[in-house]
C-alpha cells in the first residue's frame, strides 16, 4: 500500500511539474478538446440522413447532453486502455517499462497508481470540458456527488481490469498495440450510443452488451447525471437500485480479477520470451 | 552448487551465476531462406544467448562482460536484474535466488541499460531523481540528501535545474547511472554505459565507475565491447561470444597469459620463406618485417610452460642451422584485442600487440 501510495505521489507531482511547466500546451490543449468535441457533437447530428432531424435533435438539450456525456465517457475509456496499450509501446520504446519492471513494487502496482493519477487528471479535465460543452447546447446537467463518485470509481475499475487485461497482451506482443486502437475505438463508441433500450434487444444481445467494459457505466452515469436519477415516469429512483448498477460491479470484480490475473501471467510470459522492453 | 561448499561459495560473491542458460525462440512469418530463396509460412528459429554461464563477481570488484554484438552480454545483464527470466540454472544476488526473491534482489541492485532513455525528458535531473526515488520507496530528509550527493558525485550541479532533453548524450547517460544509484544499491550493473559518447564523457564515466568501487565498495558488472574500457576499468574480464563464456579471469591475468606467448626476434637478414615451416604447429610466424639491416621477426609458442621451452628451443635450433643470427629477443605485451580475437577464434591482428615495449 506504501509502494501505491508513493509511486502515486511521484506520478502527481511529476504530472504538475508537466502541466505547469508546459502551460500553454495543457490550455490549447484544452481549447482544442473543446473545439473538437463541439465539431464531433456537431458532425454527428448533422450527419444524420435528414439534417431537419439533426436540427431537431440539437435543439433537444437533453439528448445533446446525453450524447456529450456519451463522448466524454468515451474519451475516458479511451484514455484508461490507451495508458495500457500504446502507452506500454511508449515506455517500451523509451526504456521507461523496464525501469518500471526494476521498481521492487513491481509493475501492476505501477501501472495502478500510474492509471489512478492518469484518471483523476483525465476526469478534472474532461469535467471542465462536460460544463462548457453543455452549457454551449444549453442543456443541464444534475450532479449528485455521491452516486457520480461511487459511478466513477466502479467506471475506473472496470477500464482498469479490460486494460490489464489487453495490456497484458501488448508486454509480449507488442505490434498489438496497434490492432488495440480499433478496441478503444469500439470503446469509444459505445460509451457514446449505450443506452438501456440496447439492453431490451433480447438476452444474447443483452449479456453481451453487460459483458463489455463500458455500457453499464455509460448508462449509469447518464442516467445519474442527465436524467437526474427519474425513470421514464418521471419518479426518482436512485442509481444504486438501477439493474445496470449491479450488472456494473459484477463487471468490475470480473474484469478486474481477469485483466490483472492475465497481467501477471503475460509478464511472466514476457520475462521468459524476453520481450518486456522490446519493442 | 548444492552442496555446503557451494553455498558458501555463492555467499561470498555478491552476484553468481550458476550454470545460466538462455535461449530465444522466434517465429519469422513469411520468410525467406536467403540462401537458397526457399520460402515458408513460419520459420522458427532459436538464438542461444547464455550457455551454462557461471561466473561471480565479489564485493568491490569491477567485473567486466567482453563480447560482441549479440555475443549475450545484455541478456546476462537482465537475467541478473530479473528482466529475463533464464531456462535454466540459477542467478544469486548476495545469496538470494533472484527468480524467488526478486523484490528484496531488487532493492539492491542499480541498472543501467543500453541504448533506453531511462530519464524522463520534460523532467530536470534533480525532478527525475525525486521521481525514481519515490519508485524505489526513498523518500523524504533522505531522498533530498541523496539526491545533491548523487548530482554532486556525477558532476551535473550546474546542470541539475535544467531538462533533460536538453543534456548532451554523455549528460543523459551520467543522470542514468545517478538514477540506477538512487537507491544506493551495493551492486551496479552497466550495459555499455560509454557507447557513442565523446572521449571527455567517457573518460568521466570511466572514472566516477573507479570511483564507485574503490571509495564507495560497490560491485560492477560492466558490459562493453570497447576493448579499451574493459582494459582500463575491470579487475576480471568475462569474454563471452555465442552464449558460452569462454574464459573469466582477472584482467592482468588474461593479458599476460598471452604476453608469454608473443615473441619479437630481431635477425641479421631477411627470414626465407618457409624457413620455418618445420616449426609448425609449435610456432606460428605471425608477422615479418624487412628492413635494410635484417628483419624481424613475430612469433607465437604454445601456452604451456614445457611447450613453449621446447617450441623455442626448436625456433634457436632451426635459426641456428640456417644460419641466422639473432640479435634480440623480446616478450611482446598483447592488449586485449588481441587476447578477445584469439579467445574468440577470430584471426588475430598484430596491431593487437604493443610495440613501444622495452627490449
Amino acid at each position: 500500500m506504501l509502494g501505491f501510495l508513493l509511486i502515486m505521489k511521484a506520478e502527481i507531482i511529476r504530472g504538475w511539474i508537466i502541466t505547469r511547466r508546459y502551460w500553454f500546451r495543457t490550455l490549447t490543449g484544452l481549447i482544442i478538446g473543446y473545439g473538437m468535441l463541439m465539431i464531433l457533437i456537431a458532425g454527428f447530428f448533422y450527419s444524420q440522413p435528414a439534417i431537419e432531424k439533426g436540427i431537431n435533435q440539437l435543439d433537444d438539450p437533453t439528448r445533446a447532453t446525453n450524447y456529450i456525456l456519451g463522448f466524454i465517457i468515451g474519451l475516458f475509456a479511451f484514455g484508461v486502455i490507451g495508458m495500457f496499450t500504446q502507452g506500454i509501446q511508449g515506455m517500451a520504446q523509451t526504456g521507461v517499462l523496464e525501469q518500471l519492471c526494476l521498481s521492487p513494487y513491481g509493475l501492476v502496482t505501477n501501472f495502478l497508481a500510474r492509471a489512478v493519477v492518469a484518471s483523476v487528471t483525465t476526469i478534472f479535465y474532461s469535467a471542465l470540458m462536460v460544463y462548457f460543452v453543455v452549457l454551449s447546447v444549453g442543456g443541464k446537467l444534475y450532479f449528485d456527488p455521491v452516486p457520480v463518485i461511487v459511478l466513477l470509481t466502479l467506471s475506473f475499475i472496470n477500464l482498469l481490469g479490460f486494460g490489464f487485461m489487453v495490456g497484458g497482451l501488448v508486454l509480449v506482443f507488442k505490434q498489438v498495440g496497434q490492432l488495440t486502437i480499433i478496441v478503444r475505438m469500439a470503446l469509444f463508441a459505445l460509451a457514446i450510443f449505450a443506452r438501456e433500450e440496447f439492453l431490451q434487444q433480447g438476452w444474447l444481445v443483452s449479456a453481451f452488451m453487460h459483458v463489455l467494459p463500458i455500457t453499464d457505466a455509460s448508462i449509469c452515469l447518464k442516467y445519474v447525471l442527465v436524467s437526474g436519477q427519474r425513470v421514464s415516469s418521471g419518479e426518482f429512483m436512485s442509481v444504486f437500485f438501477h439493474p445496470c448498477f449491479y450488472w456494473l460491479c459484477a463487471s468490475c470484480i470480473i474484469w478486474t480479477l481477469i485483466g490483472i490475473s492475465l497481467f501477471k501471467i503475460m509478464e511472466n510470459y514476457s520475462r521468459y520470451k524476453g520481450t518486456l522492453g522490446i519493442y | 552448487m548444492n552442496n555446503d561448499d557451494g553455498k558458501q561459495d555463492i555467499q561470498k560473491y555478491t552476484v553468481y551465476l550458476d550454470a545460466v542458460s538462455k535461449t530465444f525462440h522466434t517465429s519469422h512469418f513469411l520468410y525467406k531462406e536467403e540462401e537458397t530463396g526457399k520460402r515458408s509460412l513460419i520459420k522458427k528459429k532459436e538464438a542461444c544467448a547464455a550457455d551454462r554461464i557461471t561466473f561471480g563477481i565479489m564485493p568491490g570488484e569491477i567485473m567486466g562482460l567482453l563480447g560482441p554484438n549479440g555475443a549475450g552480454k545484455t541478456t546476462t545483464v537482465k537475467m541478473i536484474s530479473g528482466l529475463v527470466k533464464p531456462d535454466s540454472g540459477t542467478v544469486y544476488v548476495n545469496g538470494m535466488n533472484v527468480e524467488k526473491k526478486r523484490k528484496q534482489v531488487l532493492s539492491q541492485i542499480g541498472v543501467v541499460l543500453e541504448g533506453t532513455r531511462t530519464s524522463i525528458w520534460p523532467l530536470t535531473p534533480l525532478e527525475n531523481l525525486y521521481y525514481y526515488g519515490n519508485l524505489r520507496n526513498i523518500r523524504g530528509k533522505i531522498l533530498k540528501e541523496r539526491t545533491q550527493q548523487l548530482i554532486d558525485f556525477i558532476g551535473l550541479t550546474d546542470k541539475k535545474d535544467v531538462e533533460v532533453r536538453k543534456l548532451s548524450r554523455g549528460q543523459k547517460q551520467k543522470l542514468a547511472i545517478c538514477i540506477a544509484l538512487i537507491a544506493d544499491p551495493k551492486i551496479i550493473l552497466l550495459d555499455e554505459p560509454t557507447t557513442g559518447l565523446d572521449v571527455q564523457s567517457s573518460r568521466s564515466i570511466k572514472d566516477k565507475v573507479l570511483e564507485l568501487t574503490r571509495k564507495y565498495g560497490r560491485s560492477v558488472l560492466v558490459t562493453t565491447h570497447d576493448m579499451h574500457v574493459a582494459q582500463e576499468l575491470c579487475d576480471r574480464i568475462g569474454i563471452i561470444n555465442k552464449g558460452k563464456l569462454i574464459t573469466c579471469r582477472p584482467t592482468s591475468e588474461l593479458l599476460e597469459l598471452f604476453s608469454k606467448q608473443i615473441f619479437s626476434l630481431r635477425l641479421d637478414r631477411n627470414l626465407a620463406e618457409g624457413d620455418l615451416d618445420s616449426l609448425a604447429p609449435h610456432i606460428t610466424l605471425l608477422e615479418t618485417v624487412s628492413a635494410e639491416d635484417g628483419s624481424t621477426i613475430t612469433v607465437q609458442v604454445p601456452e604451456s610452460y614445457f611447450e613453449r621451452s621446447e617450441a623455442l628451443y626448436l625456433l634457436f635450433e632451426t635459426l641456428r642451422r640456417k644460419k641466422y643470427q639473432l640479435r634480440s629477443i623480446q616478450q611482446k605485451q598483447v592488449n586485449l584485442e588481441y587476447v578477445f580475437l584469439q579467445l574468440t577464434g577470430e584471426k588475430p591482428m598484430l596491431n593487437g600487440i604493443h610495440s613501444e615495449e622495452q627490449e
